[in-house]
């Protein structure tokens, strides 16, 4: 504030390049990534080496999807990577019926609980991080109750699910990208969508403007659970094993990662899937990159750290202008 | 009551500055030992900021503050308080969890061998503490379960109790019982006894002739009137306040209202009783079609809570509100737009516009159910209504999608009016449509005011600004203390009515200390 | 704009807008909450159908210590080793089968090596018509605590605890001493004095687990080439010790072998995949990989299968010795699984029969664990657990 004087133009340059950092900095963090590997990375070119890195982000991508919703309400989801162990345990509990059924119901537990963690922040007024962390503990032990211990999936559809592909492209890497797709048009194009960012951008002024503000949110837990519990469905058809124990742990983290990495501020009103995809791409390719060159694993833990705090500071620049 | 007393904290040609605003500008004020002084003035006439920088938490532009006779600069508000300012905030600034006791003592309780606290000693001298202010409650319990009025009183206790010599009071008595303020008017009176000076500031004119010695009243940032309060009459205070002479000659057509519309159709709404504790006695006013209505009344009187508890926006205790004939559901927002009533509210930026949301999103936000089919946005429609309602109301920014944080505050209000309008309502409630806009818009929002209800909408007007308030209404309900005191209607509806009748005594209102008696 | 969402929460609800109003709705919401979750467990189990329920195969999965004799076999109560009378000890000498013996186990029974270890006791008590009292501490400390308490005021003779801790121990041990209970201690040590406080320690040396293991691996490849480590949960022991033991006998006995690459599989299938997927990606050549347990063992045969290798081109050895890993061995997929034998029951109560009859037995009894190559996977694929 106090050199609007002196420089007035390189200070608008400045921020300029600063809000062209925060809105891509993400996609230009992939693309260094990219061209260090190339470099430095043996094999790296190679379709089969996109294909382990796509099918292995398909996962943490679709929870950021969900992720992204709960931020951009000024909210948080917690319990996403229990619902991905509660959506194993369903699973591996109705295969008997065959996939599809099974699959609906998985689906409807993460659906429940989302429920569950809307009426609590809507309703109670609970704030979304707590009211999260207790169906985080709650849905992880649900989870265990009903299936204590890792379990086989023979099941050959979702053998194929897991492994299989259309045209080379792996079916898991497609469901990510239609996910992405759908929630994009969601944010963009419906009334919900709309809703959502006014809610999440001044939740007075959306009150008083008559808005739904609890079926808003009850919706949007809803959509994060409903995605977790996908992702869960799909990560235990690339492992051919229901492992409730040890599926979606630290997942939460990830995906919020992947969410503000890709410019979403935690302060809401704002959704960016586009972003979201490509901050679930970044933390796949540092880590990858980490892991092929046999970086220490407490490295990776910090290189990670120092993403996301590069990130948060880009978006506390934002909150101050 | 001769005041004598030496002066203790005083400010002369004190300025503060915020960016593109001054706050204060060159005020004098001089508090006095065994004085009570009221600080009074309507919003943004710099009581707050006065109050900031006598208690360290802003430092002034320019200008002096001494205190006991030499100049100071106090960097914090710790600071100020060591020095022996303290100082009671409208909101209870303690800590809920701890004890009364603890609360009462904190940062400097009685330590006893090996620097432990004396807990023994604290609880007795708490509990004497309270006492000497008539207050009976168990010191070791923690302080958030006693009731607000207790809560402000272990405040008041803290703040004696520290050897203050400077006692600043921000409306104390917003959420006391009246049998409260009795008991807080005697310990004020106590402390002048002590010496101590006394900075009260409320909104409440009976409790400044009640227990204010003294008064300065400030307007613009600036000091317009000190002097002994016997001396000055109810509405002469009012008219200070205000900033508007009773003589004045009354020019027409400074503001663009037009003058007076259609009031004879059936009223489109009908509060009744809405009652609010500690914010609203009972207001029921009417509204007819065509009709502008105008609230008047001091900050604090209850005008932007009658406005909000008409639009679900704050649930009354109870009264009712009728729209068009058809009762509806108080305390939900939705119900009253879907109703047809909308609300400006007072505060723009925090409860009106959505600031990160584009020009349109913010037009479309409270019809977009009526403007979509199947959950899906009809963007056409959007676009229609937009261009619409942006070339009617001559909406200034770069294009639809430009942020509304980044419109002028006229342009603001205007997408705000934009929003309802796009829903066809039946009743508008402005509250303070023009503040904080410059002149050109505010001639432009007044104008459209007017059309608005020659369109034949109810219109509810609240301004601080008793000149736009007068003649944009075609009646003005006058409030005080959350209670309607008069309606101003036909050529009862002038500036010299509406200051009598704001500062008109209250007729018989419960003394405190009558009502004291009922409880125990 | 907006510093900080949660403490503006705060102050939006003080405020007490909603307050008021939600308090009416909280017990309906709270039930509403409440009732989801349990209806949920209760249809999710009601009427669920698992791929088990009609495969025929469902004997496999809940196998018992009753199949094969899979009993442990110590291998060090060598000469010279400490060993404890019960005289020192300072308790009566009794007879094991009018006994009654408490068990106490320390972690939910959520994998194959805690229910092969409780069935293992069970089978055991069983077997020998002693009385047993049983409980679990459920992976919380101060349960176990209480529970071992619960155990002795029961009227247990004899103690077998499984400890979550190693520390802490101090107000059970005060109160065994009291009544001259003899405490075993089975997988997990505690920090007290043998022959005096407990009786005796009886486990696995997880160094000598990885050595055993490096010595598979060396046998499988030959001694030269590359190999990967998937490492478990950093910050464990059994992590720290089972990579301490492969990498010095790697580098006593095959200098050729190169640990080329070192990387977290946190004991989980999933990890061991993924970081398997990442290590054949970029180095092809990888001649074995070392899982230091089942699960990323088995994690790391899914990544091999979905990258196109066939059974045999990457070595695997891994260890624990579960069902799932033996049957590897058996399809070809993995060389050789080291087992980390669970089975406590037969080596406890021998440990208990002969100290009560006032022989001598070792402080410390290190078990013997097997292991499964190719040549006794399918015999043994019974044992495994």
């Amino acid at each position: 504030m106090t050199d609007i004087g002196l420089g007035g133009r390189t200070r608008l340059d400045r921020d300029r390049l600063l809000r062209l950092l925060q809105d891509y900095g993400v996609h230009l963090g992939v693309a260094v990534l990219l061209l260090v590997n190339i470099a430095f990375t043996p094999h790296f070119l190679s379709a089969e080496n996109f294909r382990t890195q796509a099918v292995q982000v398909a996962p943490v991508m679709i929870v950021a999807l969900g992720m992204a919703l709960a931020i951009g309400s000024e909210g948080v989801d917690l319990s996403v990577g229990s619902v991905m162990a509660l959506s194993t345990s369903l699973l591996s509990l109705y295969l008997g019926y065959g996939m599809w059924i099974a699959l609906l119901v998985a689906v409807l537990g993460g659906i429940a609980v989302g429920v569950a963690n809307g009426a609590l922040i809507a309703y109670i007024g609970v704030q979304p991080i707590v009211a999260t962390l207790a169906l985080m503990v709650a849905g992880r032990g649900l989870a265990l109750v009903l299936l204590p211990q890792l379990k086989d999936v023979r099941d050959p559809t979702m053998a194929s699910l897991g492994s299989g592909d259309l045209l080379g492209i792996p079916y898991l890497v497609l469901i990510a990208v239609g996910l992405a797709l759908l929630v994009a048009f969601v944010v963009r194009r419906t009334t919900f969508g709309r809703q959502l960012l006014a809610i999440g951008d001044s939740r007075p002024a959306a009150k008083l403007a008559g808005l739904p503000v609890r079926r808003v949110l009850i919706l949007v837990y809803v959509c994060s659970g409903a995605l977790a519990a996908i992702a869960g469905v799909l990560a235990t058809a690339r492992l051919t094993a229901s492992d409730p124990t040890s599926l979606g742990n630290l997942m939460e983290l990830s995906a919020i990662t992947a969410v503000v990495v890709g410019g979403t501020p935690l302060s809401g009103g704002r959704v960016r899937i586009g972003g979201t995809v490509a901050g679930a791409v970044l933390i796949q390719l540092l880590t990858a990159t980490l892991i092929k060159h046999d970086v220490s694993p407490s490295w990776t833990q910090i290189a990670q750290a120092v993403v996301i705090i590069l990130a948060v500071y880009a978006a506390r620049e934002r909150g101050r202008r | 009551m001769p005041v004598t007393g030496p002066a203790v904290l005083s400010v002369s040609g004190l300025g503060k500055s915020f960016p593109g605003v001054r706050a204060l500008d060159g005020v004098d004020f001089t508090a006095r030992a065994g004085e009570v002084h009221a600080l009074i003035g309507e919003n943004g006439a710099g009581k707050s900021t006065l109050i900031k920088v006598l208690t360290g938490v802003y430092r002034p532009s320019d200008g002096v503050v001494r205190y006991d006779g030499s100049a100071v600069r106090f960097a914090t508000p710790l600071q100020a308080q060591h020095a022996g300012i303290s100082t009671i905030y409208q909101e209870v600034n303690l800590v809920p969890l701890m004890s009364v006791a603890r609360n009462l003592f904190l940062g400097r309780e009685p330590r006893g061998r090996l620097g432990l606290i004396d807990f023994r000693r604290m609880h007795r001298e708490a509990d004497e503490a309270l006492r000497g202010l008539g207050v009976r409650v168990d010191v070791r319990r923690p302080l958030r379960e006693l009731g607000v009025g207790a809560q402000q009183m272990v405040a008041l206790a803290r703040a004696v109790s520290v050897d203050a010599r400077v006692v600043v009071m921000d409306e104390p008595t917003s959420s006391l019982e009246p049998r409260e303020v009795a008991t807080l008017f005697e310990v004020i009176r106590m402390l002048r006894g002590r010496g101590i000076a006394v900075i009260y500031v409320s909104h409440r004119l009976d409790e400044l002739y009640e227990v204010c010695d003294t008064v300065t009243v400030l307007r613009d940032g600036k000091a317009v009137h000190t002097g002994p309060i016997a001396e000055l009459d109810r509405l002469r205070l009012v008219s200070l306040m205000l900033g508007r002479d009773i003589g004045d000659v009354r020019e027409e057509g400074l503001t663009k209202f037009s003058g007076s519309h259609d009031t004879e159709a059936q009223p489109v709404l009908e509060a009744t009783e809405l009652t609010v504790r500690h914010q609203l006695a009972g207001v029921s006013l009417t509204i007819r079609p065509g009709e502008v209505v105008g609230l008047g009344g001091l900050l604090g009187s209850g005008r932007s809570e009658t406005a909000k508890a008409i639009a679900g926006a704050l649930p009354p205790d109870s009264g009712r509100v009728v729209v068009a004939g058809v009762p509806v559901r108080t305390g939900s927002t939705p119900a009253a737009i879907r109703a047809g009533v909308s609300l400006l509210p007072e505060d723009r930026k925090a409860e009106g516009i959505v600031p990160g949301l584009s020009v349109r999103e913010n037009i479309a936000l409270a019809a977009l159910p009526g403007l979509s089919r199947f959950g899906l946005v009809d963007e056409a429609r959007i676009d229609r209504v937009v261009d619409t309602f942006m070339k009617r109301l001559r909406i200034k920014a770069s294009g639809p999608h430009q942020k509304v944080g980044e419109l002028s505050g006229g342009n603001q209000q205007k997408v705000l009016l934009a929003r309802w309008l796009a829903m066809n309502p039946k009743v508008l409630l402005l509250d303070e449509p023009t503040r904080g806009i410059d002149v050109g818009a505010k001639a432009e929002v007044q104008k459209l005011i007017d059309e608005l209800a020659d369109d034949g909408l109810g219109v509810l007007l609240i301004s601080s600004d008793t000149e736009e308030l007068i003649e944009g209404s075609d009646r003005v309900v006058v409030l005080k203390d959350g209670k309607v005191v008069e309606e101003l209607t036909g050529d009862a509806v002038t500036e010299d009515r509406l200051m009598r009748a704001i500062a008109a005594a209250p007729a018989a209102r419960d003394t405190p200390a009558a009502s004291g008696g009922d409880d125990d | 704009m907006k510093p900080n969402t949660f403490f503006r929460r705060i102050s939006d609800r003080t405020s007490g807008h909603a307050a008021g109003r939600a308090s009416g709705r909280v017990s309906a919401t709270t039930l509403l909450a409440a009732g989801l979750a349990a209806s949920l467990a209760l249809t999710a189990t009601g009427c669920a159908k698992s791929e088990d329920d009609d495969s025929g195969a469902s004997g496999d999965s809940k196998s018992g210590a009753s199949e094969g004799d899979a009993g442990q076999v110590a291998s060090s109560p060598s000469a010279g080793a400490d060993t404890c009378v019960i005289g020192d000890y300072g308790a009566k000498k009794l007879d094991l089968k009018s006994a009654t013996v408490g068990f106490s186990q320390s972690e939910k029974e959520a994998n194959p090596f805690r229910i092969a270890e409780t069935a293992s006791i069970k089978a055991e008590a069983d077997k020998r018509g002693v009385k047993l009292l049983t409980a679990n501490a459920q992976s919380q400390f101060s349960k176990q605590i209480s529970d071992v308490q619960d155990l002795i005021a029961k009227g247990a003779d004899l103690l077998v605890i499984a400890p979550l801790n190693s520390d802490g121990w101090e107000p059970v041990l005060r109160q065994a001493k009291a009544k001259h209970i003899p405490i075993v201690t089975i997988d997990r040590k505690i920090n007290a004095a043998p022959c005096k406080d407990y009786v005796s320690f009886i486990g696995s040396d997880f160094v000598e687990q990885g050595r055993r293991a490096a010595d598979r691996m060396i046998a499988a490849t030959g001694g030269k080439g590359e190999v990967a480590i998937l490492l478990g949960a950093a910050g464990n022991n059994v992590t720290t010790d089972r990579t301490k033991g492969f990498e010095q006998q790697i580098e006593k006995k095959a200098p050729d072998l190169k640990v080329v690459f070192k990387q977290t599989g946190e004991f989980a299938r999933e990890k061991g995949q993924q970081v398997t997927e990442q290590l054949i990606q970029s180095k092809p050549g990888i001649d074995g990989i070392y899982a230091e347990n089942d699960e990323m063992g088995l994690g790391a045969v899914g990544a091999l299968k979905g990258a196109g290798k066939k059974a045999g081109d990457v070595k695997i050895v891994t260890i624990d010795g579960t069902k799932n890993a033996v049957r590897g061995i058996v399809d070809g997929w993995i060389d050789g699984v080291i087992e980390s034998n669970p089975r406590f029951g037969p080596l406890a109560f021998q440990t208990l029969d002969t100290f009560t009859k006032g022989g001598e037995v070792a402080q410390d009894i290190v078990i013997e664990d097997s292991a499964y190559t190719k040549d006794n996977a399918d015999s043994d694929l019974g044992k495994a657990y």
